[in-house]
């Protein structure tokens, strides 16, 4: 079923002493993904700013240079865009690859393109891979299973097992942490996936998105919305190619989800991050609005 | 010790007890089997220069080594050692060594052609000649370098190879190097200290000159660069960096500006370092630098030590780094697997030189030949980093797993073979080394140099240092525990040529050129704290003396004890003194004088001493030896003193300050570098004789203050030559404050700094002074027309503020942390 929506990402930072000389990568443009097609995209950066898009960062991330040369207290980011989504829910397959054959197949791959699965295979910046992590999730990956079905299987376990909690952790807590506390929020709990998917040889994504906001009729509000929203994809072999995988909400990534980016770990596809010349001192406020628009 | 006439020579003596002893593979046995004679010349020439007794040479070479300031730091150590160096370098046969030079130089190429695959076409993985996870592997793969060319058409600048010497005489690659390897500086040290100890031996052997590499290297890396007179800068983690006394040496010697991230700015895709005079434009940087801390706006967007937007200066075109970003990738172990097969393919030659034969156990048939032959294979990280069963990342002998060891490798081969690597075990043949005066033969590596010369060609060191070690085979030999290194020396047939480092065509200068921001800043501060333990030595000097002649009934009187006191706290050098007021006994001016030396007051001697070392190590590429040396002598230390034990040592570290002041003022070039520490010099000391004056000429002062006044101002022969009377209130105030004759008085000072900035350059093209220069001709002012008689402690206090507003705006206007936070704080990642 295609849906329409609308979606404004907002980001206010607010400054206690002028700050001048700031670079900036944005990377709130949604890439370029299967299932999803853009229709209209506005970024708006007051005051305003030089912008400038630059050459494809790797992976599959869309990114803009930011240069505000002038002194300021202020500085608000808006990402604006209409989305079609048309994706199905992923069905599980009798005959998809199993664990065993998309380990192998990874690594015979010569596939070194920005979505080649060998790029996901590694530890990354963020995400090392922990033999404690490794352990709790080899349950779920036995090589014999088949991609989909064990995919889901993982991410249905994060969600039983983990307590979604905005305090518990923050943006630079490392998997382990959040794994060992078994809690944390929609980041922690991908980069547990990640992690444990990576370390039985799997090649893993890390997703930055949305989520839509208004649920729909007799079903449960999601976790996630209102918020940018992060998951995970798993290369599930030639066949099937990358499947998202939404262990916040224990399904599949299908209609519901908009793809903005796709990298190792967070740090690939962080929405905003950058330098400025002053004092440190800063406070950031998001919102974002995800409205299903009337087809 | 002479020889008696038709005994065997010490040299042929120490040959024979060696030879014996040596297996069939050590390198002198087969040189000396070959008939070459170049050992029997090194060995008979030692012996004339050690007098029979090697160990007098390895003595020799140690104090060189020491003198030349080689050193070096373990990981997560704060201190530097001594680099060991054994007294007998290692002799490589010209026939031997072409072998190796051409080798090592169609590696190079080819590792750059990989990269060049890896970073353009990638057409080896499209052809299934490199599975993808040989690049995405590595660490140092990073993305945002694909379809980014390197300026100056090359991402190889340098490339180091560990070679190893197998029994059998054939040489190995044992590891490969292109992101920032260390040791191209020792090896340079190593030479030096050992030719200095040999003397004309090595010409006499015939031995290839360094020198030449090193003109290469640097002419390769201007020739990349797009301007014909490029600045190049040697970019440093900074003085914590376990290399960096010979990343400063290297800058030295290459004539390169040593730089911090901080000191690099980019505006507009051009690369800039932040001098004195503003923005310079810098073409080229050799980095010693990860590629992940760089740039943070490209890399990790945590690193605080990076240049932000230094990828914008590099895909533009105007900045070479080398070696380029990304390069790191062909150092995984796994690629070795690889590289006889894409030898045959991108240069249709077989390798010269073997690597390490390696089976990569990403491949279901490698995996299965190394668990079956795991015992006699050393297992090794296949991209680096800890791994299960290699819990230290470092390779192990299969043998030599313990059983759970083994089981967790296992796991690990099931999950992940693709992290792991089988290597034969390559055993090491021997050379001599030196162990209780006698030739012990050792198993040794290689560390080979290559660099790119003005024509893009691939250069060798013909040298480089080994490393000795306890173990056999290739796990040997880290710098560090035990292990210890050689020069290398390559012996031609033919005298070789003698060879000047300046090449012909030189365009004649005179300055050195612009002095970058944090330079001017560490030396100004090594003037200040340098100065300012001078001052506190004077100041304990007069506390103890006054109390010695206190027993000889000739002391100072209490209230001017007082204030010595008074300074000694207030300067910051005694703060931890616990005493309390009233009048002070012998003992107390001791504890007093102690804590001033030993304590931790900010301005204690220890402190200072600390500070000076410090600033000093940060700005090793620009201190002579000599200087070096002075700052790093340890402090003497006293044990149980009395008050004549300790002005001993207070007189003998006066003396080490006077050696610094003295280097300072007749061996630094008269550059704006000289300046700043002049500067600093005197602002310090003018800051002092306001202190002074305010405490012992005051207009209560008496005959015993205003003595000490001219003796902490060592004004008294100055005193004496002027005036036949008596000791007066105003002539001493004239003499230490408003004399311009007086080297010591505040006048003097003003007028040097005067001079001093207005030979520095300006920024402003409006003809208007800057504030720094409008404060020192307010002060020279305020000197000027002062009065002695109206001197007292409140005139005094407005020239002191005024001195210190001065060396506020010196560093606002020169110094990196001038006016505003120019260090990037990280953004809030939202």
């Amino acid at each position: 079923m295609r849906m329409l929506y609308d979606v404004s990402h907002r980001t206010s930072f607010h400054y206690a002493q002028p700050v001048r000389f700031q670079r900036c990568n944005l990377r709130l443009e949604p890439v370029r993904w299967s299932g999803q097609e853009l229709e209209g995209y506005e970024l708006t950066v007051t005051p305003r700013a030089a912008l400038t898009v630059m050459r494809p960062g790797g992976y599959p991330v869309n990114m803009v240079r930011m240069l505000l040369e002038q002194a300021t207290t202020e500085l608000v980011i808006e990402s604006r865009f209409r989305m079609a989504v048309d994706r199905d829910v992923p069905e599980i397959r009798t005959d998809d690859a199993s664990l065993g054959d998309v380990a192998a197949a990874v690594r015979a791959s010569g596939d070194l393109s920005s979505t080649g699965p060998a790029n996901y295979l590694f530890a990354s910046p963020l995400i090392a891979l922990e033999a404690e992590i490794a352990a709790w999730a080899a349950a779920e990956l036995d090589p014999r299973r088949g991609a989909v079905e064990a995919g889901l299987a993982l991410a249905t376990r994060i969600h039983d097992e983990f307590l979604y909690d905005g305090a518990a952790t923050v943006a630079d807590t490392r998997p382990i942490e959040a794994f060992r506390g078994r809690h944390g929020v929609c980041q922690d709990f991908a980069q547990v996936m990640i992690a444990a998917l990576r370390a039985h040889g799997l090649p893993a994504a890390y997703v930055s998105g949305y989520l839509r906001t208004i649920p729909p009729e007799g079903q449960p509000r999601l976790v996630g919305a209102d918020a940018t929203h992060a998951w995970v994809m798993l290369w599930c072999g030639p066949a099937r190619g990358w499947i998202g995988f939404d262990p916040t909400n224990a399904c599949l990534m299908a209609g519901d989800h908009i793809v903005t980016a796709v990298g190792r770990d967070y740090a690939d596809v962080s929405p905003i991050d950058g330098i400025f010349m002053g004092q440190d001192q800063q406070s950031v406020d998001v919102a974002v609005d995800v409205e299903p628009v009337e087809a | 010790m002479s020889q008696l006439p038709g005994l065997p020579t010490w040299g042929e003596g120490w040959l024979a007890s060696y030879l014996p002893r040596a297996t069939s593979g050590d390198i002198l046995r087969g040189d000396v089997g070959r008939g070459a004679r170049w050992w029997n010349h090194l060995l008979e020439g030692m012996a004339g220069l050690g007098e029979g007794n090697l160990n007098h040479l390895q003595d020799r070479i140690t104090r060189q080594v020491a003198e030349i300031g080689t050193s070096f730091r373990l990981p997560g150590e704060a201190h530097e050692r001594p680099w060991r160096i054994s007294a007998i370098p290692l002799l490589i046969g010209e026939d031997e060594w072409r072998g190796i030079e051409r080798a090592i130089g169609q590696r190079a190429e080819l590792l750059e052609r990989v990269l060049a695959d890896i970073f353009g076409e990638q057409a080896l993985f499209r052809d299934g000649a490199l599975p993808a996870v040989m690049a995405t592997g590595s660490e140092h793969f990073w993305r945002t370098m694909i379809g980014v060319p390197p300026p100056g058409g090359h991402r190889l600048h340098t490339y180091v190879a560990d070679i190893g010497r197998g029994p059998d005489g054939e040489w190995r690659v044992l590891a490969d190097y292109s992101r920032a390897p260390a040791g191209a500086g020792y090896a340079l040290e190593n030479r030096l200290a050992a030719s200095r100890v040999m003397g004309t031996l090595y010409t006499r052997l015939n031995i290839r000159r360094l020198a030449p590499f090193f003109s290469a290297f640097r002419e390769g890396m201007a020739a990349a660069c797009k301007r014909s007179d490029p600045r190049i800068g040697l970019l440093t983690p900074g003085r914590f960096n376990q290399s960096y006394a010979e990343q400063a040496h290297l800058a030295r010697y290459l004539g390169f500006l040593l730089v911090e991230g901080e000191d690099l700015a980019v505006r507009e895709d051009q690369l800039f370092v932040r001098t004195i005079e503003g923005l310079k434009r810098i073409d080229a940087l050799w980095r010693r630098l990860d590629t992940r801390f760089i740039d943070p706006l490209t890399f990790d967007a945590q690193s605080a030590i990076g240049v932000p937007g230094l990828m914008d200066a590099v895909s533009a075109g105007n900045a070479v780094v080398a070696n380029a970003p990304g390069a790191g990738v062909i150092e995984a172990t796994a690629l070795s697997a690889f590289l006889p097969g894409l030898a045959r393919r991108l240069t249709g030659e077989q390798l010269h030189m073997p690597n390490i034969a390696t089976w990569w156990c990403g491949q279901e048939r490698e995996r299965e030949q190394v668990e079956a032959m795991l015992d006699e294979l050393l297992i090794a990280p296949a991209f680096g980093g800890p791994l299960p069963g290699l819990p230290d990342g470092r390779p192990v002998l299969g043998a030599d797993l313990s059983p759970a060891a083994r089981a967790e490798l296992a796991e690990g081969l099931r999950r992940r073979p693709q992290d792991y690597v089988g290597q034969e075990v390559v055993h090491l043949s021997t050379a001599p080394t030196l162990v209780d005066n006698m030739l012990v033969p050792c198993p040794f590596t290689m560390r080979v140099f290559a660099c790119r010369d003005a024509d893009g060609q691939w250069t060798i060191m013909p040298g480089g240092f080994a490393r000795f070690g306890a173990q056999g085979d290739v796990r040997a030999a880290v710098m560090g525990e035990g292990a210890f290194s050689a020069d290398v020396c390559v012996v031609a047939h033919r005298p070789v040529d003698a060879v000047t480092l300046v090449p012909p065509k030189v365009a004649i200068r005179r300055n050195p050129g612009t002095l970058p921001s944090r330079a001017a800043d560490n030396l100004f501060w090594l003037g200040r704290y340098l100065e300012r333990g001078e001052a506190t030595l004077r100041l304990v000097r007069a506390a103890l003396g006054g109390t010695i002649e206190a027993d000889a009934g000739a002391g100072l009187l209490p209230r001017t004890m007082t204030r010595l006191r008074g300074l000694l706290i207030s300067s910051g050098a005694a703060t931890d003194w616990a005493g309390g007021g009233g009048d002070l006994g012998e003992q107390d001016m001791l504890a007093l004088a102690l804590s001033a030396v030993d304590g931790n007051g900010l301005a204690s001697v220890r402190r200072l001493l600390a500070n000076v070392h410090a600033i000093g190590e940060g700005t090793r590429d620009r201190l002579s030896a000599d200087v070096w040396r002075l700052i790093d002598e340890p402090m003497p230390e006293g044990r149980a003193e009395d008050a004549a034990g300790l002005l001993n040592r207070a007189t003998a570290l006066q003396v080490r300050f006077s050696a610094l002041a003295g280097l300072a003022a007749e061996n630094m070039g008269r550059t704006a570098a000289w300046r700043f520490h002049d500067v600093g010099r005197r602002i310090e000391r003018a800051v002092l004789a306001c202190r002074l004056l305010r405490n012992f000429a005051d207009d209560d002062a008496s005959a015993d203050d205003l003595t000490t006044l001219l003796d902490l101002t060592d004004s008294q022969i100055s005193y004496r030559a002027r005036y036949m009377t008596e000791l007066s209130l105003a002539p001493v105030r004239d003499l230490v404050a408003l004399d311009a004759y007086n080297p010591r008085s505040l006048a003097y000072q003003v007028a040097s700094i005067g001079k001093h900035l207005a030979a520095l350059p300006v920024l402003r093209d409006d003809g208007m002074a800057e504030e720094q220069q409008l404060i020192a001709i307010e002060l020279g002012g305020l000197v000027a027309l002062a009065k002695a008689e109206a001197l007292g402690g409140h005139a005094v206090m407005a020239i002191e503020n005024r001195l210190l507003a001065l060396s506020d705006a010196i560093g606002r206007r020169y110094f990196l942390q001038g006016g505003e936070a120019l260090r990037a704080a990280s953004m809030i990642l939202a």
